[in-house]
């Protein structure tokens, strides 16, 4: 099962969120602590904003699909970068000859003239089924720009689809509603075609400035006979929160500072050290947003209905 | 503490009641003595110690570290009370920190002996099964009150519990199915079966009521397919204080100590269910026998993953005050 990652708040230096804390990110690609019946080797992907960059509203991109533990290009370039957001995934395939790794799979997906990304944790079982009748929901200049092999890039060109303009910068609202609205049509396409089985949608979507992402899953519970994903989904799938201030080390401790009001949030599938005490778990069905402004860090959550 | 004195000491101890003396003596010597000055730590939270403590003397005091680095006081203990049985049963790391607020004296129980305690199919094994599983459910209750108390206002009254006679009757899930949830696959295959055909399976919609909070529960019931929601409702503010997927149950709080439920169960999916109406959990949980002890185990283990759930939102509320 895929993991991913999520930062908005003040620089900090990407290698601590990547490589330096005992659970860290790239470690959760070859030794995962929850739902690890499948190893994340199928990838590594990464953006990041740093508003002192060039363009500074465009992120940073790296994409690999060798594994990152052994990529000495992405420890010298987290080491150098300090984003004020980051949005990174390792990705998980089936152990089969249906698995696709491939540079057009790795998360985060940007479509070039968008200013939205997405990375996913999760799957929509039977999705060949539904693929084409999702087409009538996005957008056809947005759909053109599909790749790869995965549900996950349809979930997110059909968030972009729900947009009042896909290649702008939606606020947090819209791109909370987008999100919702997506995962609404997922719901009717299911229904149409008689899919009722678990189909879990940890989304994790980002325009730099704000964070939106998603604990969920469709008919969470129910399962196809023989199910080779079944170990991995009989738990609901896992997502977790750190906030406060800065993340640092602290005695020996990887630690959020205090702050009231927050200026730092850290979103990830499970935490990123060992010792979970300073995490939360995102209740699930709910959906959490995160916005940088002037007074600190605007953060909610709430029940996902849809 | 001579030997007399620890004999004497754990004999009153409520969880090892009635045990006779030649245990009592045996267990006595294994149990190692230990001191710790005020201030001292006898864990951290999320610390992988496992032993079970029995406060002697003095006092000590428990705490729960939030997002932020904060540290809230959740409650103290004194001498007589245990501490440490949920990371002892579930093998995860600690869900409070304690430390010595005076001088204070404990005998501890380390894992191995622990076990042995709970092993076999004797007497004294169910009957310690038994205590174990009232006094998780006494530990939940405790923690549930104070979730509540946050909540503040009275418990919803609408939306009353539909009858299990009036759900829809289904039949058996496929028994490898059952296998393949963590909750089961260690146990014996005919004991599960066992177990698995005590009672009846319907089927809910989502959003029925199936258990009100200040309401005795019907039954016992354990999710097969599907998700119900344990919540704490006041008008419209709530608090989930678990989520009953797969293998989990629910129900069962007000049949094991007579009192009202301390939570409403909410379908949230649709959901396939087994339904153990109240004598038939009578006769289970108090039967000695291998089907009982599946029984019991999975009482434990839900109890244990509902409590460490019940601890994140208060850390959740804690955080936000």
């Amino acid at each position: 099962m895929c993991r991913l990652l999520a930062y908005l708040g003040e620089p900090l230096p990407a290698r601590s969120l990547l490589f330096d804390t005992d659970n860290s990110l790239v470690r959760q690609s070859y030794s995962p602590r929850m739902m690890n019946t499948f190893l994340n080797l199928a990838g590594f992907g990464m953006k990041a904003w740093d508003p002192t960059s060039l363009h500074a509203d465009e992120p940073f991109t790296y994409r690999t699909t060798t594994l990152p533990t052994f990529d000495r290009n992405l420890r010298f370039f987290a080491s150098k970068l300090a984003p004020t957001c980051l949005v990174a995934h390792v990705r998980a395939t089936t152990y089969s000859g249906e698995g696709v790794v491939a540079d057009t799979n790795l998360h985060p997906f940007h479509f070039p003239g968008t200013r939205v990304v997405l990375a996913h944790n999760g799957h929509l079982r039977q999705f060949p089924r539904m693929r084409f009748a999702l087409v009538e929901h996005v957008d056809p200049a947005l759909a053109q720009r599909i790749e790869g092999t995965t549900d996950s890039e349809w979930i997110y060109a059909l968030i972009l689809s729900q947009l009042d303009d896909p290649y702008g910068v939606p606020d947090t609202r819209e791109l909370a509603e987008a999100t919702a609205n997506a995962l609404r049509i997922l719901r009717e396409v299911r229904a149409g075609h008689g899919i009722d089985t678990s189909s879990p949608v940890n989304v994790c979507v980002s325009t730099g400035r704000s964070l939106v992402a998603t604990r969920f899953s469709f008919d969470y519970g129910w399962y196809p006979p023989a199910d080779e994903m079944l170990e991995t989904d009989l738990p609901f799938v896992s997502l977790w929160y750190a906030i406060g201030g800065e993340y640092a080390r602290r005695d020996g401790d990887w630690r959020m500072s205090g702050d009231d009001p927050p200026r730092s949030l850290i979103i990830a599938s499970e935490p990123l050290t060992t010792d979970s005490s300073s995490w939360l778990e995102v209740p699930e069905y709910s959906m959490l947003t995160a916005e940088l402004g002037p007074g600190g860090l605007e953060f909610e959550t709430r029940d996902l209905d849809v | 503490m001579s030997d007399r004195e620890t004999v004497d000491f754990l004999a009153a101890v409520p969880l090892l009641e009635g045990r006779d003396e030649a245990e009592l003596a045996e267990l006595a010597r294994v149990m190692g003595r230990r001191t710790v000055q005020a201030g001292e730590a006898l864990w951290r939270q999320g610390g992988d110690r496992r032993e079970l403590l029995f406060v002697v003397d003095g006092a000590v005091a428990t705490s729960l570290q939030v997002s932020g680095g904060r540290t809230v006081e959740i409650g103290s203990a004194g001498p007589g009370q245990m501490l440490g049985e949920i990371a002892l049963l579930d093998g995860q790391g600690h869900t409070l920190s304690v430390r010595a607020t005076e001088t204070t004296t404990v005998l501890a129980l380390g894992h191995s002996d622990f076990a042995a305690l709970l092993a076999g199919q004797r007497p004294a094994a169910f009957t310690l099964r038994r205590r174990l599983v009232a006094h998780l459910t006494a530990r939940l209750r405790d923690q549930l009150r104070h979730l509540a108390a946050s909540l503040g206002g009275e418990p919803a009254t609408d939306g009353a519990p539909a009858g299990a006679d009036l759900l829809e009757p289904s039949s058996p899930p496929d028994s490898k199915y059952v296998r393949r949830m963590a909750t089961f696959h260690d146990f014996d295959p005919l004991a599960l079966w066992g177990f698995l055909t005590s009672g009846k399976y319907v089927r809910c919609p989502p959003g029925q009521t199936l258990v009100a909070e200040g309401a005795p529960s019907a039954a016992y019931y354990l999710t097969i397919n599907g998700a119900v929601e344990k919540v704490l409702v006041r008008g419209d503010r709530r608090i989930r204080v678990g989520l009953a997927g797969p293998g989990m149950a629910f129900g069962y709080e007000s049949l094991i100590d007579g009192r009202p439920s301390p939570v409403a169960a909410i379908t949230r999916e649709r959901a396939l269910l087994l339904v153990l109406p109240s004598d038939v959990f009578e006769q289970l949980f108090h039967r000695e026998d291998a089907i009982s002890r599946v029984f019991l185990e999975a009482i434990q283990r839900d109890l244990l993953v509902t409590l460490r759930h019940a601890l994140r939102p208060s850390a959740r509320l804690a955080s936000s005050v």
